[in-house]
C-alpha cells in the first residue's frame, strides 16, 4: 500500500491546497471576513504553505524512495508535477484582484 | 510467503492435459442453461457482453436523437419539431450519450477484458457486476421510455435550477432525470468498487505494479475518479429532488439557497466526467497502438504518471464551466491556470503514442485506422479546449455552438473512435472470429470525414454567434448554409456508424473461426482460447514481465495445460488468486460465488425504491427498501464458512489461506473504497453548507441552532461507544470469547449518536431556510449511517451465533468496525458543523 500512497499523496495534497486557497479567497470576499484584515497577505501565505508542503513531500520521497524503480520514478515525477501545479495554479493570488 | 518457483511442479492430483482441464473447469464456471441463465449468470464474459450490447443499443438511441436535432437545425424556422419536443430531444441526447452509452460502454469493455488482462478468473465481486448491469438496464430503459409519452427530461443534461425547480418545471420530466440517473449511478459506483479491488488484488502471481498492463492502470485511475466525482452529483440530485418533493429550499435565494450551488456540485462531477470518459479510451490506445506498431509502449512510466496527473488535475477545473457566472477574477484565474495545465499530461500521452509509432513498424489494420482518426480529431478538440480555458475567449464563446463542436471533438474523437478501434481489436476475444467482411473500412471513410464536415461547421456557426440549446433560428444571420452543411455531414457520419454496427454484427455472426492471439499481442488476455472461456484462464500464471506472452511465446499453452497456480479444481468451486497490492505476491485464495438470481432480484427491488416516487407510490418505495435490505443481508449471508479450512493447496507447492480466513478479505477492501465514495459525498455536503454560509444571499438565517447539553452529550458518548464496541467484539472473536459486550456497547452507541442527531431534527423546520434544510440533511446522514452500523452489528451477532466467526474468520468483524468508525467520525463532524455556528453566535 505504501507505493500507492507514494503515487497518490502529492497530487491529492495539491488538490486539497488548491481547494483550501479557493475557499479562502471566497471567504475573504464574504461578509464573514474580519474588518481590517488584508486578504492578499493571507492568500499569499496560504500559497507559500501549499508550495512548501509539496516541496516537503518531494523531499520525503527523495529521502524514502520506493524499493521498486518503477514506483520510485513515477512517484517522483508526480511529486514534481504537484509542486509545479501548486506554483502555477495558485499564482493568481499574487497577480490578480481579489474580489473584483 | 514464499514466491512460486519458476519451474512448474506437478502438484495436481493428475497432470492434466489442456482438454481435460477445460472439461473440469467448464461445468464449474458455466452459466445456467437456456433463458434462466440470462438472469442468474454473474460470469464476467456474460455480464460484459450484455453490458456491451445494451450500451451499443443506447448509442443508437442517442444517435437517432442527434439526427433529429440536426434535421431540426438544417434550415431556419424549421417546423420539424416544436420547442417542447426539441428540449426533450437535446436533453435526452446528452443524457443518453453521457450516462447510458459512454460510461456503461467502457465499463462493459472493462468487465469483459480486465480479468483476462490481469490473469484472474473473474472480477472481484461478480454478483456486483450482475447487480450493476441490471440496475443500469432497468434505469436506462425507464429514462429512455419516458420519451414515448413526452415526459422525458427537458432542461438540458446539466439540469440547472431554477429552470429545474418546480416553479419552472412542474411535471415529472425533471424527476425522471434526477431519480433515474441517480439509480443508474448505483451501477457506476458498483463497477468502480469492484474494478479498484480487482486491479489492486486480483492479479496473476508476480504481477507487480510495474508489470501491470497499461489498461489496468488507466481503469484503476478511472474507477477512483468515479468514486470521488459521482458523489457530488448524487448529492446535488438528492438536494434538488428534496427541494422539488419536500420544499427544502437549497437553491431558492429568497430562503437562503443559491442556484449556483447546483452548478458547483454538478461540475465537480461534470468536469472529471470528461476525463472519466477519455481515460479508458486512452488506456485502449496505449494497449492497441504498440501492438499495431509491433513494438512496446514508449515511456510506460511517463504514461502512467500522465494518467494519474490528468485524473487529479481534472478535479481542479470545475469552475471553468462557470466563467460567466460572476465569480471574481482571482477565482477565474485559478481555474484558467489549472485548465491550461491539464494540457501538459494530455500532451505527454500524445507524444508517447507518436513516439511509439515512430519506434515501431506500424501496420494499417482497421483498429489502427480508427486510432489515426482519433489523432486527427482529438488534437483539434484539445486545442479548442485550451482556447476555452482562456477566460476572455470563453466569455465570447460560452453557450454557443463553438462549445458544442469542442465537446464533440473531444468526446467522439477522444472516446468513440478509440472505442471502435478497441471493439475491432478485441473482436476475436469477444466472438472467437476473425473479421472477414470489410464494411469497417467503408464505415471509417464515412464517419471521420462526415464528423469533420459536421463539427468544423458547428465551430464556425458558434463563432458567428449561434447559441446552443435553441430550437430554431431566423434566416439572414449567415448561419443557413453552415447548418445545412453540418446536417448533411452528420447524416453521412450516422450512416458510417450504422455500418460499423452492421459490420461488427455480421462478422460476429458468420465470420470464420480465428486463431489465438491474431495480433501477436503480449498481454495475458490473449493467452486464452478464443472466444474467452467461462473461467477465463485455465491456470494462473507466474508473471515476470510487462508483456508475458512476448517474453514466453509458449505461455498460453502452459497456462492451458494447467502449469500455473490453482489449475485443477480439486475443491470443485470457483477460485482465483489474491495478490499483494504492490509486488503481486500470492496471498490468498478467493472463492467466487456461483450462479444466482439474487443480483437481478435486488436490482428489481432497488428500481422500485428509486422509481416508485415518480408516481407518488412512496409506500411501495418503503417496502422495496426493506426488501433491498433483506436481500443485501441474504447476499452477505451466503459468503463465508462455518469451519476453518486452513491453508489451501494453490499449486507449485504453495499453500495459501482462503480469503475468508484473513483480516483483510476482499469485502474489507470493497468497503474501504465504497467508504471513499461515501466520505466524498459527506465532504460535498459540508462544501455545500460552507458555500451557502459564505456567499448565498439572505444569510445569516433568522436563528442558529443552539447545541444545548443533551445533544452533544448523547453524540459524544454514542460516537465513543460506537468506535469502541466493535473493537472489543473483534478482539473477543480473536480470542475465542463471546463478543456480546462489545456488540451491545456499539449498538447503544449507535442509538445514542442517532439520538444526538434527532435533537437537530426536532429543533428545526427544514422548509424554513436553506440552513435548516442543510441541518436536516446532516442529521439524516448521521441517522442513516448509525442505522447501517446497527444493522451490521446485529448481523455480526447473528453470524457469530451461527458459527461463522473464528479467530481466523475475523474479516466480517473488521468490516463492521470500519463502517462503525465511519459512522462515529462523520457523525461527530456533522454535528460539530451543525452546532458550532449556534455556539459562537
Amino acid at each position: 500500500m505504501s507505493d500507492i500512497l507514494r503515487l497518490s499523496v502529492p497530487l491529492a495534497a495539491w488538490l486539497a491546497g488548491f481547494s483550501v486557497v479557493y475557499g479562502l479567497q471566497g471567504l475573504s470576499c464574504s461578509r464573514h471576513w474580519p474588518e481590517g484584515l488584508a486578504a492578499r497577505p493571507v492568500l499569499l501565505s496560504a500559497w507559500v504553505l501549499a508550495v512548501a508542503l509539496q516541496a516537503a513531500l518531494l523531499w520525503m520521497l527523495l529521502r524514502n524512495p520506493s524499493p521498486s524503480p518503477f514506483a520510485r520514478a513515477v512517484s517522483l515525477a508526480l511529486a514534481l508535477t504537484a509542486l509545479l501545479a501548486a506554483l502555477w495554479t495558485l499564482m493568481p493570488v499574487a497577480v490578480t484582484s481579489v474580489c473584483l | 510467503m514464499t514466491p512460486p518457483s519458476e519451474t512448474p511442479p506437478e502438484t495436481s492430483p493428475k497432470r492434466p492435459t489442456a482438454l481435460r482441464l477445460h472439461r473440469a473447469l467448464e461445468p464449474i464456471y458455466a452459466s445456467d442453461p437456456r433463458f434462466r441463465g440470462w438472469f442468474t449468470t454473474n460470469n464476467n464474459n456474460d455480464i460484459g457482453l450484455l453490458f456491451l450490447i445494451a450500451a451499443a443499443g443506447f448509442f443508437v438511441v442517442g444517435g437517432v436523437l442527434a439526427m433529429l436535432i440536426r434535421a431540426q437545425l438544417a434550415s431556419p424556422r424549421s417546423v420539424f419539431m416544436g420547442p417542447d419536443v426539441y428540449n426533450q430531444v437535446f436533453t435526452m441526447h446528452g443524457t443518453v450519450m453521457m450516462f447510458l452509452f459512454a460510461i456503461p460502454f467502457f465499463e462493459a469493455m472493462t468487465v469483459l477484458l480486465l480479468p483476462g488482462m490481469l490473469g484472474s478468473r473473474d472480477m472481484a465481486f461478480p454478483r456486483l457486476s450482475a447487480y450493476g448491469l441490471w440496475c443500469y438496464l432497468i434505469g436506462a430503459t425507464t429514462v429512455v421510455a419516458s420519451l414515448i409519452p413526452g415526459l422525458a427530461p427537458d432542461s438540458g443534461w446539466f439540469m440547472y435550477p431554477p429552470l429545474t425547480s418546480t416553479e419552472y418545471s412542474p411535471g415529472i420530466n425533471t424527476d425522471i432525470w434526477l431519480l433515474g440517473i441517480t439509480f443508474i449511478e448505483v451501477s457506476a459506483i458498483s463497477a468502480a468498487v469492484e474494478v479498484v479491488v480487482t486491479v489492486l488484488r486480483y492479479r496473476a502471481a508476480g504481477m507487480s505494479l510495474s508489470r501491470m498492463p497499461i489498461f489496468a492502470w488507466y481503469i484503476l485511475v478511472v474507477a477512483v475518479m468515479i468514486l470521488t466525482a459521482f458523489p457530488p452529483m448524487i448529492l446535488g440530485s438528492v438536494l434538488l429532488e428534496t427541494e422539488r418533493l419536500l420544499d427544502w429550499p437549497f437553491f431558492q435565494a429568497d430562503r437562503g439557497g443559491d442556484a449556483l450551488l447546483w452548478q458547483h456540485l454538478f461540475w465537480l462531477f461534470g468536469h472529471p466526467e470528461v476525463y472519466i470518459i477519455f481515460l479508458p479510451a486512452a488506456g485502449m490506445i496505449s494497449t492497441i497502438l504498440p501492438v499495431m506498431a509491433r513494438t512496446t509502449l514508449l515511456g510506460h512510466g511517463w504514461v502512467v504518471g500522465a494518467a494519474v496527473s490528468l485524473a487529479v488535475l481534472s478535479f481542479g477545473l470545475w469552475v471553468h464551466h462557470m466563467f460567466t457566472t460572476g465569480i471574481p477574477h482571482m477565482g477565474l484565474a485559478f481555474f484558467s491556470a489549472a485548465s491550461t495545465l491539464v494540457a501538459v499530461p494530455t500532451a505527454v500521452q500524445i507524444f508517447a503514442w507518436i513516439g511509439t509509432l515512430w519506434r515501431g513498424r506500424p501496420r494499417l489494420d482497421l483498429p489502427m485506422l480508427w486510432l489515426l482518426g482519433f489523432f486527427a480529431t482529438f488534437v483539434i478538440g484539445g486545442l479548442t479546449g485550451v482556447m476555452l480555458a482562456v477566460v476572455p475567449f470563453d466569455w465570447q464563446a460560452h453557450d454557443t455552438h463553438f462549445v458544442v463542436a469542442h465537446l464533440h471533438y473531444v468526446l467522439i474523437g477522444g472516446y468513440v473512435f478509440p472505442m471502435i478501434a478497441a471493439v475491432y481489436y478485441f473482436l476475436p476475444i469477444f466472438t472467437g472470429r476473425t473479421r472477414f467482411f470489410k464494411l469497417g473500412e467503408v464505415a471509417f471513410w464515412l464517419v471521420v470525414p462526415g464528423f469533420h464536415v459536421t463539427f468544423l461547421a458547428v465551430h464556425w456557426a458558434g463563432l458567428l454567434g449561434q447559441r446552443r440549446r435553441t430550437w430554431t433560428y431566423d434566416a439572414g444571420q449567415g448561419w443557413e448554409i453552415i447548418n445545412l452543411v453540418a446536417s448533411v455531414g452528420s447524416f453521412v457520419m450516422a450512416i458510417g456508424f450504422a455500418l460499423v454496427i452492421l459490420d461488427v454484427a455480421v462478422n460476429a455472426a458468420v465470420s470464420s473461426r480465428g486463431r489465438r492471439n491474431p495480433w501477436g499481442a503480449g498481454t495475458l488476455e490473449w493467452a486464452t482460447s478464443m472466444p474467452s472461456p467461462s473461467y477465463n484462464i485455465a491456470s494462473i500464471p507466474v508473471v515476470r514481465g510487462r508483456y508475458p506472452l512476448r517474453d514466453d511465446p509458449d505461455l498460453a499453452h502452459r497456462i492451458a495445460r494447467g502449469e500455473g497456480l490453482l489449475a485443477w479444481p480439486a475443491r470443485n468451486r470457483r477460485e482465483t488468486l489474491v495478490v499483494g497490492t504492490a509486488r503481486g505476491e500470492p496471498l490468498q485464495v478467493a472463492v467466487l460465488p456461483g450462479n444466482t438470481a439474487l443480483p437481478f432480484v435486488m436490482a428489481l427491488a432497488t428500481s422500485v425504491v428509486f422509481l416508485a416516487p415518480l408516481i407518488d407510490a412512496y409506500r411501495s418505495a418503503g417496502v422495496a427498501l426493506l426488501a433491498v435490505l433483506a436481500l443485501a443481508l441474504r447476499w452477505a449471508w451466503t459468503l463465508g464458512s462455518k469451519v476453518d479450512e486452513g491453508p489451501l493447496d494453490a499449486g507449485h507447492g504453495l499453500a495459501l489461506p482462503s480469503a475468508a480466513e484473513v483480516p483483510d478479505p476482499p469485502g474489507w477492501w470493497g468497503s474501504v473504497f465504497l467508504l471513499l465514495a461515501d466520505v466524498t459525498q459527506f465532504g460535498s455536503l459540508l462544501f455545500g453548507y460552507a458555500f451557502l454560509w459564505t456567499v448565498a444571499p439572505n444569510w445569516p438565517p433568522p436563528s442558529y441552532l443552539a447545541p444545548g447539553l443533551w445533544g452533544p452529550a448523547l453524540a459524544l458518548t454514542g460516537a465513543a461507544a460506537l468506535a469502541a464496541g466493535p473493537r472489543l467484539a473483534a478482539r473477543a472473536i480473536g480470542r475465542t470469547r463471546a463478543p456480546w459486550p462489545g456488540l451491545v456497547l456499539a449498538l447503544g452507541g449507535a442509538a445514542a449518536l442517532a439520538g444526538g442527531a434527532a435533537t437537530v431534527w426536532a429543533a428545526r423546520d427544514p422548509t424554513a431556510h436553506a440552513y435548516d434544510a442543510t441541518l436536516w440533511l446532516l442529521a439524516g446522514h448521521i441517522l442513516l449511517h448509525a442505522a447501517l452500523a446497527a444493522i451490521m452489528l446485529l448481523y455480526l451477532g447473528a453470524r457469530v451465533a451461527r458459527g461463522y466467526a473464528s479467530p481466523a474468520r475475523i474479516g466480517e468483524a473488521r468490516i463492521v468496525q470500519l463502517w462503525s468508525d465511519f459512522a462515529a467520525a462523520t457523525g461527530l463532524v456533522a454535528l460539530a458543523a451543525a452546532w458550532l455556528p449556534g455556539a459562537f453566535a
